[in-house]
């Protein structure tokens, strides 16, 4: 099956948050809650990067939501691990801030044909250790990524073959041709890993107390397990620099998070949750930078009870007040929007993809208008107005909660009913996996990201025999097209398929977009330069990390 | 009996009392719903049921409940506890790692508790009935009645967040930096535990200064600060240390909340994450060790006991 990897960790850990925060403001710190007023959701500014860095320093301190699982992308993916391993591991390819993608490790990539690509090795590259990049390296990565037990095995689906085909030049062919595997290649399953470091470590590989096994401007430091993590600017490294000699990093959840960048104990952190940057927004002495991402929130229905219905659907879609849900879940930190992917998986024809997102507020608009809801009468008239109650299915987060109160309210606005059914933080995920643990719910309140910047990553999830097509909806047509679109490798002919594609998504309402969940920096105000955008889960942000002044 | 014998009597006991503790552990943590399998089995692409089922093969889920509980305690008592499901890390690295700053944690709150603690109750019963006693009776259940996530909340904000005197997040390195930063979380912990002990040392001495040998020392004209010291509060001590003994073990199991608000990685906050990601090695051990952890300081106390207060090893003996 295809990528388009679930978030639910990032985005649902911060909402689990908001609690606690809530009450922290009540004991008088200065949080969004009590200070400023929300941000316009509308006018949110999205920027994929943050000004250049001037000036050296030694040493950062940075916050991460929970302590890497491991440091094995390949057994342990996580994007506490992600974010710290992306200063030190680089790929074949790399994913830009701007969310666009280069070859990179590869110095240079062909297509003689469309199920062939060759990729020439850089020159000049050592890993850690001082051994040399080699071929032979990057075939071995690859074939490790490649194996069934590993986290980036369903990328390799279409290779038939991975080969030396030269000193420095590896040929990989494929069963069809793959527009995503590119893509691919810039997120986990393109590191490349030194081999001898990786098969000498063994099993414990990527464990406290093990060096990384990679090339990149830093190098793993120290990891005391259950305290803290550091890395170190790699003395030879092949590239630029870096300004920031040495990046520690600690780990902290909720408002001991926001706690520890608002006393300056730690200098930045890329903040998961919206929830966290808004309880940081107005505090002195920090910076707060939002950028594109692939996130969103999302109403994700099941093919049980009302909403199996396409028409109810489509009148849900219409009748939910997407400006209220962002103004009072989320401090306006999320904007209103019509697709189920962020404005960060567009890494290619970024006009006409926004161009197209904005058209289809016609399907999804941000706040209903009174033909809107005439509309979505009508449909629930046609669809026989059912009368079981809609059970909405939500964990106790504030975000969460306001959303499915929104819903509540939509449902009623139209003449139907609907329940809130609302489980424990750890329950709630298994409704993700589990198609028995939500057999009683009709829709869930969802969160979604894919790790690539391509919109096709995640429309697969509309194809007939998609695990994650909850509601059984099946088009031939659609199936097709999809296809046709993973199979394109031209970008612009991949876009033209892909709106078409978006556009059918949306007719039957498969999902029902809410708001896109913008990536937030915040970073101490005497510092700049890393990426605001998605890309600090792919791209060595802690290099450009420096004072703003030289 | 000798004291070597009755140490070795409890000795026996602990460890039985620990076998049956663990085979109720391993179920509980069993029975506990969801499906390890799931998260084992990496992002939910690869959730087919082969995949599923080969997970469980790799991992022994498939079996019967008695044999995973068999071929635990077996590398158990060869001191393997296995590896974590969630960090590839081996389970006894991952305890290691985090049980020392959970101990300093409880270290510091129980010398809190027990000098404030102990500190009012002997006030409080040397100046009873007067506005004193009442003031230590009040304050100590209004702390008492604030939660400890409310007092952690309270106490970052203040001393932490407005007034910066202490760190918010983290457990400090070396002795001044760890008592640095284990200050507010070991007062959040302590509070709770203050009136419980100011209360239980108030009335052990008040029983202690009516018995008649107290009234006998006093009429016989020997000083009033040495009657407090040697016979009150020596005959006192029995219940005083073992409510400290007690509290403190129940702290052992009770640091996640503390541990979360402050951003502490201790044994607390290794267990709740195991727990919801369902990864059985790690909750098991750290479980298994929290009630360790119980019975060795319950057992300790009941050792001491005797030694405090010559009543009751007559009884025993």
């Amino acid at each position: 099956m295809r990528t388009s990897q679930r978030g639910r960790h990032a985005v649902a850990a911060g909402l689990a948050a908001t609690a606690l925060l809530a009450t922290a403001s009540c004991s008088g710190a200065d949080t969004a809650a009590t200070g400023g007023a929300p941000a316009d959701a509308a006018k949110l500014k999205l920027t994929a990067e943050t000004p250049a860095a001037k000036g050296h320093q030694d040493k950062a301190n940075w916050l991460l939501e929970d302590e890497p699982d491991s440091l094995d992308l390949d057994t342990q993916g996580s994007s506490a691990g992600r974010v710290v391993l992306t200063n030190v591991c680089e790929r074949l390819y790399q994913l830009k801030p701007d969310m666009t993608v280069k070859p990179f490790l590869a110095g240079k990539a062909r297509t003689p044909d469309d199920r062939t690509l060759v990729l020439t090795v850089r020159d000049g590259v050592t890993f850690h250790d001082g051994s040399e990049l080699t071929a032979d390296d990057v075939l071995w990565s690859l074939e490790r990524h490649a194996d069934p037990d590993m986290e980036q095995a369903d990328e390799f689906g279409n290779v038939r073959s991975m080969k030396k085909t030269g000193a420095r030049e590896i040929t990989i062919r494929f069963k069809a041709p793959d527009a995503l595997f590119t893509k691919a290649l810039a997120g986990d399953a393109g590191i490349v890993w030194n081999k001898e470091q990786v098969v000498a470590a063994g099993k414990e590989f990527g464990t406290p107390g093990q060096d990384d096994a990679c090339s990149g401007p830093y190098t793993l430091g120290s990891w005391k397990s259950g305290d803290s993590l550091t890395i170190e600017a790699y003395d030879t490294y092949w590239g630029t620099k870096p300004l920031t000699d040495r990046v520690t990093f600690r780990w902290a959840s909720d408002s001991a998070l926001v706690n520890a960048l608002k006393t300056g104990a730690a200098d930045g952190a890329y903040a998961e949750s919206p929830n966290t940057a808004s309880a940081l927004r107005g505090a002195k002495g920090i910076d707060q930078y939002y950028g594109p991402s692939t996130a969103s929130l999302v109403l994700i229905p099941t093919a049980r009870g009302g909403l199996k219905d396409p028409q109810i659907r489509r009148a849900l879609s219409l009748a939910i007040d997407r400006t209220g849900i962002a103004r009072s879940g989320f401090g306006g930190l999320v904007q209103p929007w019509a697709t189920p992917v962020g404005s960060g998986a567009w890494g290619y024809e970024k006009q006409r993809f926004a161009a197209a997102q904005r058209e289809l507020d016609d399907v999804a608009p941000a706040s209903p208008t009174a033909d809107d809801l005439a509309e979505a009468k009508r449909l629930v008239k046609s669809a026989g107005a059912p009368t079981d109650p809609v059970v909405i299915g939500t964990d106790s987060s504030q975000g969460r909660t306001v959303v499915a109160n929104a819903v509540r309210a939509a449902l009623q606005r139209i003449g139907l009913k609907g329940q809130i059914k609302t489980v424990p933080t750890a329950q709630f995920e298994e409704f993700y996996s589990d198609p028995g643990a939500r057999a009683d719910i009709d829709v869930l309140v969802g969160d979604w990201y894919i790790s690539k910047a391509d919109p096709m990553g995640f429309y697969d999830n509309g194809l007939s025999d998609s695990s994650n097509n909850w509601v059984g909806f099946k088009d031939k047509a659609y199936d097709k097209l999809v296809h046709r679109a993973l199979g394109t490798l031209d970008d612009k002919r991949r876009a033209d398929l892909t709106l078409d594609v978006q556009r059918r998504f949306s007719d039957a309402a498969v999902w029902i977009p809410l708001a896109q969940v913008p990536s937030a920096l915040v970073i101490d105000d005497r510092m700049t330069g890393p990426p605001a955008s998605q890309s600090y889960l792919y791209y060595p942000w802690a290099a450009r990390l420096g004072l703003k002044k030289g | 009996m000798s004291l070597v014998s009755r140490v070795s009597r409890r000795l026996l006991g602990l460890l039985a009392t620990l076998f049956a503790a663990s085979f109720v552990i391993f179920a509980a943590v069993y029975a506990a719903p969801g499906d390890p399998a799931v998260f084992l089995a990496g992002g939910r692409d690869k959730l087919t049921p082969e995949r599923l089922a080969t997970v469980r093969a790799q991992y022994h889920l498939d079996e019967p409940l008695v044999v995973q509980y068999g071929r635990w305690l077996w590398d158990c008592v060869h001191f393997d506890l296995g590896r974590s499901f969630k960090y590839s890390d081996q389970v006894s690295d991952l305890v290691a790692a985090r049980f020392p700053t959970t101990l300093q944690l409880v270290a510091y709150a129980t010398v809190l508790f027990v000098v404030l603690g102990v500190g009012a109750g002997v006030l409080a019963a040397v100046k009873r009935s007067t506005w004193v006693d009442s003031a230590v009776v009040g304050g100590t259940t209004l702390a008492a009645s604030v939660p400890s996530f409310v007092a952690a909340i309270a106490l970052v904000s203040l001393f932490g967040v407005q007034l910066g005197w202490f760190p918010v997040t983290g457990s400090g390195e070396g002795f001044t930096g760890t008592l640095h930063h284990l200050t507010l979380p070991a007062l959040s912990l302590a509070l709770g535990a203050l009136a419980i002990i100011s209360r239980v040392t108030r009335q052990a001495m008040a029983d202690a200064a009516a018995s008649d040998h107290v009234e006998a020392a006093r009429a016989s004209g020997v000083p009033e600060r040495d009657i407090i010291r040697r016979h009150v509060l020596r005959n006192a001590l029995g219940p005083i240390v073992t409510m400290c003994g007690l509290v403190t073990a129940g702290m052992l199991a009770g640091t996640v909340v503390v541990e979360t608000a402050f951003g502490i990685s201790g044994i607390g906050s290794l267990l709740v994450g195991a727990i919801n990601t369902h990864d059985f090695p790690v909750a098991q051990a750290v479980l298994l060790l929290m009630v360790t952890g119980y019975i060795v300081v319950t057992t300790l106390v009941d050792v001491v006991h005797p030694l405090l207060d010559p009543r009751v090893k007559g009884a025993t003996s």
